[in-house]
């Protein structure tokens, strides 16, 4: 079982996180200390960390840096309230591999977790495949079994995204962050158009749907029998 | 009486002081000199007298110090030639003084003159020479006149000093009472801003002193803090409104969910509905503390070359599936490779934030332009549609938090866009101009000297 560790002050967010990665099948250690937290993560050696920036005892970037002195790479996520750019660097700085901002959406949480723990290591293939999905890297082509997609610059590495995270729920501030590098919400739902495109060419009339839209959640791209 | 303990009393006082002690030891200084040197030269002028006389015979010195007597109008010369047995053969001086140093240098001694015995002793400097015959030549000079002198001037001094010690500090006073009066007008002031009332301001004159610089830049500091204060008092106001409206429709769903839902799935649609009301609210404080981080110029540390022209290709590349949607054409017109300093994915959220706005209020069949020009010494950032525009008297008005013009009122948004996107300009010190209608017309231009250029 995938064990995470959460440390973090406060009592009802650290309740409805473990809930939900519970429900979802993880193995979740809860600190509400930063200085017990750190002494678990050695302990316990997790597969995954949470950590929340301002904890008692020891500041949570603290921990990030003490384990990073002891060679510890277990990927992070950290929580913060702190939410300016300069903050989200600082902490992907100290040692975090992820950056999540307070108020989230719980399954933002728990898909961030799930990238995390599956982060495709750097592959050199210059193939991808997903089901029938095919993505040629060099020669940029895109097929679906035999039938070809034409795909835009944009939308090409949109798919490229999201076949390397198969199976994984893709926010939508996960995909603007990654895919366009972009640092802001724009105000109009820019994903779901660009999504809708990607998902008209590769689920062509009669395909069983490759690209699923989780409601209010993301995307999640899977293959199909 | 205040002004008596004031510091600027004290210290005039105190110059006042120095500068009296300073002139009476001048004048002290000055006198002993002077007297020295006086007494000096009758010393020098009697032993050369004394040195003349003592050459002539009896007879002739007699009758040389007569003459030398008679030819002293002013009365200070003293002469007299005493037998040795000290009885007085001619001269002015009464009698041979005790203690007379017969040879020796020229000293002080008390005489009488023969002339004016009820005037008693005076002390004369005096040399006495033993002739060859036995007889002693005295020879004297008063030099009690120098004396008379100084204490003539030294008493002008004195009356003169008076008067100007009394005029420091009536100057003392008077500056001080000034002095305390613009303190205490000011005090006054500030004590009615600390009361809160913020229209409140220093006094100042128009002229080019210190007091009235100091006032004038407390006063510009003043001017900024209303604004903001105001700014922000209406913010406050805004933001309490503009997140009732999402958080009660949430607050109303949930609870006619949670009374009316007879199966799972109604009450997954009323939470569902309650989330999208607590996201917008979200939104509006997430776009708050942007605006206030972009505000307090923390990224100013980002700043690079951002090429101008890509990045509003980026852009375009983003909105295309969405102008399309709308049937909107949207194209960009690049006159040239011109990039500026600035922080870029700020610019790219300010550009990003005017095209999504131009889309949005653009009819179908309409068109948005992006343009990248050259102005005289700036690049301009255009951003152009076929919509209704900003009209003139809206100018100021949208770029005001919340604001949302009564054309737009079903449109979806916060009202935050142009707050931001004004915000950002200001950090980067470019400028942003919204032009009249018909049509929208809003302009990034970036002054050369901002870092633009080809």
């Amino acid at each position: 079982m995938t064990k995470v560790l959460l440390i973090e002050d406060d009592d009802e967010t650290a309740g409805e996180i473990t809930a939900e990665l519970a429900d979802r099948g993880f193995d979740v250690e809860w600190s509400s200390d930063g200085l017990d937290g750190l002494a678990k993560a050695r302990d316990l050696r997790p597969d995954a960390m949470i950590v929340d920036r301002l904890l008692p005892g020891m500041d949570g970037l603290t921990v990030i840096e003490s384990l990073r002195k002891d060679q510890v790479r277990t990927p992070v996520l950290v929580l913060s309230a702190l939410g300016a750019v300069d903050d989200r660097v600082r902490g992907l700085r100290m040692g975090g591999d992820d950056y999540l901002t307070k108020p989230f959406a719980i399954v933002e949480l728990v898909a961030r977790i799930e990238a995390l723990l599956r982060r495709p290591p750097e592959t050199r293939e210059t193939k991808l495949r997903v089901g029938q999905l095919e993505l040629d890297l060099i020669e940029r082509t895109a097929k679906r079994g035999e039938r070809k997609i034409d795909l835009l610059p944009r939308e090409f590495r949109l798919l490229e995204y999201m076949m390397r995270r198969s199976d994984q729920l893709l926010t939508r501030a996960m995909l603007l962050e990654e895919v366009w590098n972009y640092k802001f919400v724009p105000a109009t739902n820019l994903v779901d158009v660009h999504m809708g495109r990607v998902r008209h060419k590769v689920d062509g009339p009669g395909d069983a749907p490759m690209i699923n839209n989780v409601r209010g959640a993301g995307f999640i791209l899977r293959a199909v029998s | 009486m205040q002004f008596i303990r004031s510091k600027t009393f004290h210290w005039t006082a105190a110059l006042a002081g120095l500068f009296a002690i300073f002139v009476i030891v001048l004048s002290g200084f000055i006198y002993f000199r002077i007297d020295d040197y006086l007494i000096a030269r009758s010393d020098r002028m009697i032993t050369t007298q004394a040195g003349f006389f003592a050459g002539l015979p009896r007879e002739r010195m007699i009758s040389a110090l007569d003459d030398h007597l008679e030819q002293d109008s002013r009365g200070v010369q003293f002469s007299g030639v005493f037998d040795a047995k000290g009885d007085r053969l001619a001269g002015n001086v009464a009698a041979l003084p005790d203690g007379l140093a017969i040879g020796a240098s020229a000293r002080s001694v008390p005489l009488v003159r023969l002339d004016s015995r009820e005037t008693g002793v005076t002390s004369v400097r005096t040399v006495a020479r033993r002739l060859d015959n036995g007889d002693i030549l005295v020879i004297g000079r008063n030099v009690d006149e120098t004396a008379e002198v100084f204490r003539v001037v030294g008493a002008a001094l004195g009356l003169g000093l008076l008067p100007a010690f009394c005029l420091w500090l009536l100057a003392g006073a008077w500056l001080s009472a000034r002095a305390s009066r613009r303190v205490e007008e000011v005090n006054l002031r500030v004590q009615r801003i600390i009361a809160g009332d913020l229209r409140e301001r220093l006094p100042h004159r128009s002229v080019d002193e210190p007091f009235s610089r100091l006032a004038a830049i407390v006063n510009g500091m003043l001017d900024e803090l209303e604004t903001t204060i105001n700014a922000l008092a209406g913010v406050g106001n805004d933001i309490a409104h503009d997140l009732r409206t999402p958080l009660t429709r949430a607050r109303l769903t949930l609870e006619r969910g949670r009374t009316n839902a007879t199966t799972l799935e109604q009450l997954q649609q009323a939470t569902d509905k309650a989330i999208a009301g607590i996201d917008q609210s979200l939104s509006i404080v997430t776009a708050l503390l942007r605006l206030a981080e972009i505000e307090n110029s923390r990224r100013s540390s980002a700043f690079g070359d951002v090429a101008l022209g890509e990045m509003l290709r980026e852009v375009c590349d983003m909105y295309e599936p969405i102008a399309e949607d709308k049937q909107v054409a949207l194209s960009v017109n690049i006159s040239a490779a011109l990039s500026v300093r600035g922080d870029r994915d700020l610019l790219l959220e300010a550009v990003a934030n005017l095209v999504d706005n131009a889309i949005k209020f653009t009819p179908r069949n309409g068109s948005v332009e992006l343009e990248l020009k050259r102005g005289e010494g700036e690049t301009i950032l255009r951003v152009r549609d076929t919509g209704p525009g900003i009209s003139e008297h809206e100018h100021e008005a949208v770029l005001r938090r919340f604001y949302r013009s009564d054309k737009i009122r079903n449109t979806p948004g916060v009202g935050l866009g142009l707050n931001l996107v004004s915000a950002i300009v200001k950090l980067h010190g470019f400028r942003l101009i919204i032009h009249a209608g018909p049509g929208g017309r809003v302009e990034i231009v970036c002054p050369d000297e901002q870092g633009g250029r080809t």
